[in-house]
């Protein structure tokens, strides 16, 4: 028999079995962490709605619907002189171009031998968009060569008919609607049948101008998107210079003493200032005071600018002081000015933190709308600014003021647009993130 | 202490490099150092020694004025560099830092390459003409750093890649490659294993030859090792100054007695 091992015995309970303590400690922590999944989840659902939701309204808005087909292109109405004069040409308004869009049509409909019981002249106009005999008239103006031909068309359908085809109008509310009749909605089936009628993607949704209350179909966020990236190109220009370098003075020039102690709480405070004061405070300093044009892009851009500029200058400060001191002294032992050592190896190192802090403070003010209903950029804006310089100071829209004004309208029709609207600006906030994400990986890889 | 190294130099009475009289340091209302008077010679290795917070790394970082980075400190008192007071008006901290250069206690490389680390000062301060030159200067800092074999094939990787005793390494072959005159050395050891520490403290003593080097130090093996002129400090006072042997073997102060044979610190 060999020495077989004498164990002792546990003096205080077996490790198998958990005393009281400690199971009531495993518990607390389970507890904890379901409450932390269940805020994950929550979070997640939260999103999910809200993406479902905008996504369910809004990606309608990127089709449309057009009418195709062929238009006669009448050189008697179009040209009466027939010399192809621009001026002339420039004569015969939207009213001409609309008659000759419902001779075209009403033809079509013959041709095809499309006979609806009751179906009034008037009900085969308003199949057509108000707006579309304007984009003929532009794509004539532009390309006189035109006249005289028959040429085929993508013609911009009425609001309502649109609605039909994605489910917003049906025969039944057509009944209750004056806009629409159910003699259109039988003759859009029919046209559908043929082909003559259907959804393709809705370009003018990015590149157009807004439209009235009256012509939903033809509404597009091009101003808005113009005057929002006029914007950002201000804040961008104005608050980075601005913002990094009061951070860098403050953190490591500026002596500590009651001024800069002031100064510190100050700007905390303005990072909480409710935007709309800024649109206050834009409205009586840079159009009241200054006498700057109202809803210009450089009044909006100096505007946002003050309200980033406490975002980026927190976010440099941080990014700042979380540079070791030893690099500091690194560098000021072997002789570095102060200026150096800031601009050599502590600004590069700040980069990435900086680089975040401002693109979430541009994010931020892409998406702002309080102030700029204050300065004006609330109003209805048809024609598109001109390239900057000169553009800054031109009217335009803004993307999250465009969303709000949408809203407002009656037309059922603005509710996709609206959605439609804000997917185009998640878009954006969602590439700038991406921006900063890229920009802080590549410079975060210098080790 | 059975490794004290014999003051073999005949170059016994070297010349004074650094002077300081009567020198105090206030942090706002605390008296850090008291009435401070150091003579630091040319080409000699000069130990601080002393209990935490002694002073004797302030009184290290007076030397370059690397205090003028502290808001609330105030240094009274006369510190000369070649008989110039370096704490004069017209003197510019950076022309004296790359003077007086500096090791820190932690290994604090840039994050850059090996190259940009060494070659960091020179450009600042206009050492190099050209390229050639440049790589001259990096090739003699780091080999006079004894950090040359290691890295001399991969002098673009970056310098925080290094082992701690090889950037300690990079942070002397940095401070040298401005061609100091004197160079401080504040606890270079102590984030070291004992293997780099060996290497560093040889180096100190090949350094000793172009240098007046000062080191501050916690371990008193080390200052018995490397240097020939030990400071005793305590509560911000400078108790005993004098040579190694003698502070280590017939220390005149009580107090530097009871420190060195570990009764107080």
């Amino acid at each position: 028999m060999t020495n077989a091992a004498v164990h002792s015995t546990p003096r205080s309970g077996s490790l198998f079995s958990q005393d009281q303590r400690t199971r009531r400690r495993n518990t607390a922590e389970r507890r904890f962490r379901i409450y932390g999944q269940a805020a994950i989840g929550i979070a997640m659902m939260a999103l999910v709605i809200l993406l479902a939701s905008v996504l369910g309204n809004g990606l309608s808005a990127f089709r449309q619907t057009f009418i195709n087909m062929p238009v006669t292109l009448d050189a008697d109405v179009l040209d009466k002189k027939g010399n192809r004069d621009a001026d002339d040409l420039k004569k015969v308004t939207t009213i001409g171009y609309s008659k000759l869009l419902l001779n075209s049509l009403t033809q079509l409909i013959e041709d095809q031998g499309l006979a609806i019981e009751g179906l009034a002249a008037s009900d085969i106009k308003d199949m057509i968009s108000d707006d579309a005999a304007a984009q003929v008239r532009n794509r004539v103006l532009a390309n006189p060569e035109l006249i005289g031909q028959t040429v085929s068309l993508k013609v911009l359908a009425n609001g309502r008919i649109d609605g039909y085809l994605k489910g917003r109008v049906s025969m039944e509310s057509a009944e209750r609607d004056s806009n629409v009749s159910v003699n259109q909605l039988r003759l859009t089936d029919e046209m559908m049948e043929r082909g003559l009628i259907g959804k393709s993607f809705n370009w003018s949704f990015i590149t157009a101008a807004d439209a009235s209350e009256l012509r939903p179909e033809a509404a597009g966020l091009g101003v808005a998107i113009l005057g929002s990236a006029y914007m950002m190109i201000v804040v961008l220009v104005l608050a980075l210079p601005i913002g990094v370098a009061a951070s860098i003075y403050l953190e490591e020039f500026a002596p500590k003493n009651r001024w800069t102690d002031l100064i510190e709480v100050n700007i905390s405070n303005l990072a909480a200032v409710p935007s709309i004061v800024f649109g206050i405070l834009g409205l009586a300093i840079f159009i009241n005071f200054a006498g700057l044009p109202q809803s210009a892009p450089i009044v909006g851009g100096l505007v946002l600018t003050l309200m980033t500029l406490p975002t980026i200058i927190i976010s440099t400060r941080a990014a700042i002081k979380a540079v070791p001191p030893s690099i500091r002294d690194a560098a000021l032992g072997i002789g570095a000015s102060k200026m150096q050592t800031v601009f050599h190896h502590v600004l590069p190192l700040a980069a990435p933190g900086i680089l975040t802090g401002t693109i979430i403070g541009l994010a931020q003010a892409l998406g702002e709308t309080a102030p700029l209903l204050l300065i004006g950029m609330v109003a209805f804006v048809r024609d598109f600014p001109a390239a900057p310089p000169e553009g800054l100071f031109d009217p335009a829209a803004a993307l999250p003021v465009q969303v709000y004004n949408w809203t407002q309208r009656a037309d059922p029709a603005f509710v996709e647009r609206a959605s439609g609207a804000i997917i185009v600006l998640l878009i954006f906030l969602l590439a700038m993130n991406a921006v900063a994400i890229l920009l802080r990986r590549k410079f975060e890889r210098r080790w | 202490m059975n490794v004290m190294r014999q003051t073999d130099d005949t170059t016994a009475t070297a010349e004074i490099k650094i002077a300081a009289k009567g020198v105090q340091v206030y942090y706002g209302d605390n008296h850090a150092i008291k009435d401070v008077d150091v003579d630091i010679a040319d080409r000699t290795v000069t130990a601080f020694i002393g209990p935490s917070g002694c002073g004797k790394s302030t009184f290290l970082r007076c030397l370059n004025r690397m205090n003028d980075t502290i808001d609330i400190c105030r240094v009274e008192g006369k510190i000369t560099l070649d008989g110039e007071d370096i704490y004069d008006k017209r003197v510019d901290p950076v022309q004296l830092r790359a003077k007086v250069g500096m090791v820190f206690q932690k290994p604090n490389p840039f994050p850059k390459s090996i190259y940009d680390n060494v070659a960091y000062g020179p450009r600042i301060h206009g050492l190099a003409r050209s390229k050639a030159e440049l790589d001259e200067i990096v090739e003699k800092s780091l080999r006079r750093a004894a950090l040359w074999g290691e890295v001399k094939d991969r002098l673009n990787a970056p310098g925080t890649g290094l082992s701690g005793g090889q950037q300690q390494r990079l942070c002397i072959a940095r401070a040298v490659a401005t061609s100091p005159e004197v160079l401080l050395m504040d606890e270079p050891c102590s984030a070291l294993d004992p293997i780099a520490t060996a290497q560093v403290e040889e180096l100190i003593d090949e350094l000793r030859s172009r240098f007046a080097v000062v080191i501050v130090t916690h371990s008193m093996q080390q200052a018995a090792r490397v240097s020939r002129k030990t400071a005793f400090f305590h509560l911000g006072n400078l108790v005993e100054f004098g040579e190694t042997g003698q502070i280590f073997t017939n220390p005149r102060d009580p107090r530097t007695e009871s420190y060195i044979t570990g009764r107080i610190g």
